[in-house]
C-alpha cells in the first residue's frame, strides 16, 4: 500500500529543497511566485487535513487566516512579531474549537452554509469593531524582510504538507477517513467522532492562523473586508478539489495550478479567472471529484476498482 | 452465566411503540435467535443495545453493568458490536482498511496500524475474503460485502456480537457457507450471538434457544421445537413456523 | 422612538419582507422539489435586476413591462435548466449521491461564475437608475412611488402564488411532489412535467424579485448573495415546502432587519443577516427538512 507513494512524495520533498533556496538562485519575481504557491499550498494542506479526510467541507476557512492576521495586528508594537505569529496560530486553533462546537453537529451541506456564514459573520464584526475603534485599515511597519518572511512560509506549507501525509497514514487518518465514509458505523465501531472531529478541525485552523499573521507582515496592510474574504475560502476548496483532497500531493497539485492561473490571468482580467476556476470547480465536482491526484492515483493503481 | 441483561426496556418514536416493556437474557456463549415479522422491533432492540438509541424505560446491563444511554463507541470498547441489517461499508476504503478500523478503535484500542493490518488480514482470512483484501469495499458483490460487516465487526474484539439479517439476499449455498462460518467464529473466538434471521431454517438449525417479538413486545421464548409448536407464535406467523422462508 | 414607531419604518419592514417572502418562494419551489441547496437562487434575483436595469436603460422600456420580461426570462431559464441539467443529473444516481455531498459547491461555483459574467459585461461597480422617485405621502406616511409599486406587486404575487399552489390542481402536484418524490410519480403524476414547471415558477419569481428590487437600489453583480442567504433564513424559519410559512418567514425576517438596523446602525444589517442565519441553523436544522420526516 506504501510502495507507489514514495515516488510522488520524494518528489514533493525535492522540490521543498529547490524552493527553499529560491531566494539565492532566482530573482524576486520567482520568490514572489514562490510565496504565493507556498501560501496558498499551506493554507489548502491543512484544509485537506480536516476537511478532505472527514468529508465535512469547510466553506468559512477564510476566517482562520483572517484571525490570525488580525491577532498579529493587535499584536503589533506589544509582542515580538516572532512570538505573535505562533499566538496567532494558537488563538485560531481555539477560535476552531469554539466554533467546532455548535457546527460539528450539522453534517453535509449544512455543515458548509453554516461554516460559511459563521465566517461571513465574523467578518462584518470585526469590521464593526474596527469602525467602532475608528480604524479602516491598518498599516504595519517594520516587520521583517521578505526573505525571511518567505522561508517562514516555505516552512508552514512544509510543516502542513507534512501534517497531512503523516496524519492520512496514522490511526488517527483511518479514524477520519472512517467518518467521512460512514460516521454512524465508525462511531459504532468505536471511533470518538465528536473529538475527531473537533481535534480536527482545531489542527486545520493553526497554521492558516500563521500564514495569515505572516501574509499582513508581507503586505503591510490589514483590512478586513479583505483579510476575512470569501474568495479565499472559496480559492481553498478550489484548489483541493482541483488538485485531490484526500492526500497531500493533491494540493501541491492544485496550488501550483492555480498560481500560475493567477499570474496568467489576474492581473489584467481577473473575471475571466474567477470564472475559469468556477467553470473548473463545477467541473470537477461532477466528474471528477478526487482531483487530479485521483487521476494520479488511478494510474498508478493500474484502474483497479 | 449471564453475559447481557435487557429489563423492561420501552422505546418509543412518536406514537409508535417501537419496543414495548421486553425483558430477556442472554447467556455467556450463547447463540440466542431474534425472531419477529417486520416492524416487530428486533431491529430497534439492536440499536438500544448498540447505543444507537436510547431506551425510554428500563435497562441493559452488561455483564452486570448498566450500558444504556452510553455512546455507541464507548459500548463498543466494552465489547459489544453489530453487523449492520443493511450493510455500511466504509465505501472508498479498501477490505482491508475496513477491517482494521475495528482492530484500532473497537475494544482493543490498537495504537499501531502495522499490528492492526497483520490482524485485519487474519480476520479477512477467517472469513474468506483474502483475495479481496486490497480492493474496494465496494466493489464486493452484497455477499462479500455481508462477511465483510461480519469481519469488521469480529476485529472489535467483542464478546457480544450482533447479527441483523446477514442472509438476506444470499443464495442458499451461500447461506450454508456464512452458517458454517458463524459457527466456527463462534466456537474459536468463544463469542456470544445474538441473531435477527427471517429466513426461518437458519435460525432453528444455528440457535438453541429463540425470543418472538410481535408489535414491539415478547410473544414467546423457547427452542425452536417449543416455538414453532407455540399456538401464539402459529396465530401470529400463520405457519411460517414449519417451512423455511424462500 | 418616533422614528421607531412610525408608519414609514412599518411600511419600508413590509417592503422588505415581502420582497424576502418573493425570493423564499422561489428557493422554497426548487428547493422543495429538487432538494438540491440552490445557492446561487440570489444570483437568480441579480440577472433579474440587470435585465430590467438593461432594459430600461437601453429602450426606455418602462420597468412595469420589464418587469415581465425578466419573470419571462428567468422561468425560461428555470425551465431550459430543468430539462437541460439537472433532469438528466437525477436521473443518473451516481451523480445523485456526489451531487448530495457536493451540490453547495456546485451552485457555489455557479453562482461565481454568474458574479463574473455579468462583471465582465457590465461592469463591477453599482449601477441604478431613476424610477417613479416622486415621493408620495398619504396618512403622514412619505413613501416613494417605486416602494409603493413594489410593495403593491410583491405582496399581489406572494398571495397570488400561494393561493395558486393552495387551490389548483397543479398546485397540489407540486406539493405533492415536495413532500414524497416517489409516491408522486405512483399516482400518476408527470413528475418530470411538475419538476419543470416548479423551476420555471422559481426561477421567475426570483427575477421577478430582483427586477423590482432594482427599482429601489442599486445594482451590482455581488448583490445576490445576502438575497440567498435570507431566503434560507425564511424557509428555515417557515418550513420546507410550507408556502405559507415562506411569506410569514419573509415577513419576519424583513421586520428583523428593517427594525434592528433602526435600532442599531446601517452597518449592522450583515451582522444581523447573518447572526440570524446562524441562529436559525443551529436552533432548527431541521427546518431545512421540513416540517414532517419527509421521504425522498
Amino acid at each position: 500500500m506504501t510502495r507507489t507513494r514514495i515516488p510522488e512524495i520524494g518528489v514533493i520533498v525535492a522540490a521543498f529543497a529547490i524552493v527553499a533556496s529560491l531566494p539565492w538562485l532566482a530573482g524576486s519575481y520567482m520568490v514572489s511566485f514562490a510565496f504565493s504557491l507556498m501560501m496558498w499550498l499551506a493554507l489548502t494542506q491543512s484544509w485537506v487535513l480536516f476537511s478532505g479526510l472527514t468529508g465535512y467541507i469547510s466553506l468559512g476557512h477564510a476566517v482562520f487566516f483572517g484571525a490570525g492576521a488580525y491577532v498579529m495586528v493587535l499584536c503589533w508594537g506589544t509582542i515580538s512579531f516572532w512570538l505573535a505569529i505562533p499566538l496567532a496560530g494558537i488563538i485560531a486553533g481555539g477560535l476552531a474549537l469554539l466554533l467546532g462546537y455548535p457546527c460539528l453537529r450539522v453534517r453535509g451541506p449544512y455543515f458548509v452554509i453554516l461554516t460559511f456564514g459563521l465566517a461571513e459573520l465574523i467578518k462584518f464584526v470585526v469590521v464593526n469593531i474596527e469602525s467602532e475603534l475608528g480604524q479602516f485599515s491598518r498599516v504595519v511597519f517594520g516587520g521583517p524582510g521578505v526573505d525571511q518572511l518567505f522561508h517562514v512560509m516555505v516552512g508552514l506549507a512544509a510543516i502542513a504538507t507534512l501534517m497531512t501525509y503523516v496524519v492520512r497514514r496514522s490511526r488517527a487518518g483511518v479514524g477520519l477517513r472512517a467518518i467521512r465514509e460512514n460516521e454512524e458505523a465508525a462511531e459504532t465501531i468505536g471511533v470518538s467522532v465528536a473529538r475527531y472531529k473537533a481535534f480536527a478541525f482545531a489542527a486545520s485552523a493553526i497554521i492558516p492562523g500563521m500564514v495569515g499573521a505572516v501574509m499582513v507582515l508581507r503586505t503591510t496592510y490589514f483590512e478586513p473586508l479583505q483579510a476575512f474574504s470569501p474568495i479565499t475560502s472559496f480559492t481553498i476548496v478550489s484548489i483541493a478539489i482541483i488538485g485531490g483532497g484526500d492526500d497531500a500531493p493533491g494540493p501541491v497539485y492544485g496550488a501550483l495550478f492555480l498560481v500560475v492561473l493567477q499570474e496568467l490571468l489576474w492581473a489584467n482580467w481577473p473575471q475571466l479567472y474567477m470564472i475559469i476556476l468556477g467553470l473548473l470547480l463545477v467541473f470537477f465536482v461532477l466528474w471528477s471529484p478526487d482531483g487530479v491526484h485521483g487521476w494520479v492515483r488511478k494510474w498508478q493503481l493500474g484502474g483497479r476498482k | 452465566m449471564i453475559l447481557l441483561e435487557v429489563r423492561s426496556v420501552t422505546k418509543r418514536f412518536g406514537g409508535v411503540v417501537a419496543v414495548d416493556n421486553v425483558s430477556f437474557s442472554v447467556g455467556v456463549g450463547e447463540i440466542l435467535g431474534l425472531m419477529g415479522a417486520n416492524g416487530a422491533g428486533k431491529t430497534t432492540m439492536f440499536s438500544l443495545i448498540a447505543g444507537n438509541q436510547r431506551p425510554d424505560d428500563g435497562s441493559i446491563l452488561l455483564d452486570g453493568v448498566p450500558i444504556h444511554g452510553m455512546r455507541p463507541d464507548i459500548i463498543s470498547r466494552r465489547g459489544i458490536s453489530r453487523a449492520f441489517q443493511i450493510v455500511r461499508p466504509f465505501a472508498g476504503m479498501s477490505v482491508l482498511e475496513n477491517v482494521m478500523v475495528g482492530e484500532l478503535f473497537g475494544a482493543r484500542q490498537e495504537k499501531s496500524t502495522t499490528i492492526a493490518e497483520a490482524r485485519a488480514r487474519d480476520i479477512i482470512g477467517e472469513v474468506g475474503l483474502s483475495d479481496r483484501a486490497d480492493d474496494f469495499a465496494d466493489s464486493l458483490t452484497l455477499a462479500g460485502r455481508k462477511r465483510l460487516e461480519i469481519a469488521r465487526a469480529l476485529a472489535t474484539n467483542p464478546k457480544f456480537l450482533m447479527l441483523d439479517e446477514v442472509m438476506a439476499g444470499l443464495t442458499p449455498t451461500e447461506v450454508a457457507e456464512a452458517v458454517a462460518m458463524i459457527r466456527k467464529l463462534q466456537s474459536e473466538r468463544d463469542l456470544t450471538v445474538v441473531i435477527i434471521e427471517h429466513v426461518m431454517g437458519v435460525l432453528m438449525d444455528l440457535c438453541p434457544r429463540i425470543v418472538v417479538l410481535h408489535h414491539g413486545g415478547v410473544l414467546a421464548e423457547g427452542t425452536p421445537a417449543e416455538i414453532s409448536q407455540d399456538a401464539r407464535v402459529i396465530e401470529a406467523y400463520l405457519g411460517t413456523g414449519r417451512d423455511s422462508a424462500a | 422612538m418616533d422614528a421607531l414607531l412610525s408608519g414609514q419604518l412599518l411600511l419600508a419592514a413590509l417592503v422588505t419582507g415581502f420582497v424576502y417572502a418573493l425570493v423564499a418562494l422561489g428557493l422554497n419551489l426548487i428547493y422543495g422539489t429538487m432538494r438540491l441547496l440552490n445557492i446561487a437562487h440570489g444570483e437568480l434575483v441579480m440577472l433579474g435586476a440587470y435585465v430590467t436595469f438593461w432594459l430600461f436603460t437601453l429602450t426606455g422600456v418602462s420597468p412595469l413591462i420589464a418587469f415581465v420580461v425578466a419573470m419571462v426570462l428567468g422561468a425560461a431559464m428555470g425551465w431550459a435548466a430543468y430539462r437541460g441539467i439537472f433532469r438528466s443529473a437525477i436521473l443518473s444516481t451516481s451523480v445523485v449521491e456526489r451531487l448530495e455531498a457536493n451540490s453547495l459547491l456546485l451552485f457555489f461555483g455557479i453562482s461565481i461564475i454568474l458574479q463574473n459574467v455579468i462583471s465582465l459585461i457590465f461592469k463591477a461597480d453599482l449601477r441604478g437608475y431613476q424610477y417613479l422617485d416622486n415621493v408620495v405621502e398619504f396618512g403622514g406616511i412619505a413613501i416613494t412611488g417605486n416602494r409603493l409599486l413594489v410593495f403593491g406587486i410583491s405582496c399581489v404575487v406572494c398571495v397570488g402564488i400561494i393561493l395558486f399552489l393552495r387551490y389548483s390542481i397543479f398546485g397540489l402536484a407540486i406539493r405533492a411532489l415536495i413532500q414524497n418524490r416517489d409516491a408522486t410519480a405512483i399516482v400518476g403524476i408527470d413528475v418530470d412535467r411538475v419538476q419543470a414547471i416548479s423551476f420555471g415558477l422559481g426561477f421567475g419569481l426570483a427575477a421577478l424579485a430582483g427586477a423590482l428590487i432594482s427599482t429601489m437600489q442599486p445594482i451590482s453583480p455581488f448583490m445576490g448573495f445576502p438575497f440567498t442567504i435570507a431566503a434560507f433564513v425564511v424557509i428555515i424559519l417557515g418550513g420546507l415546502g410550507n408556502m405559507t410559512g415562506s411569506l410569514v418567514g419573509g415577513l419576519i425576517l424583513g421586520f428583523l432587519e428593517t427594525y434592528g438596523v433602526a435600532l442599531t446602525a446601517p452597518t449592522y444589517q450583515s451582522i444581523l443577516i447573518y447572526g440570524v442565519f446562524i441562529g436559525v441553523l443551529l436552533w432548527r436544522p431541521q427546518g431545512i427538512l421540513g416540517g414532517k420526516r419527509v421521504a425522498r
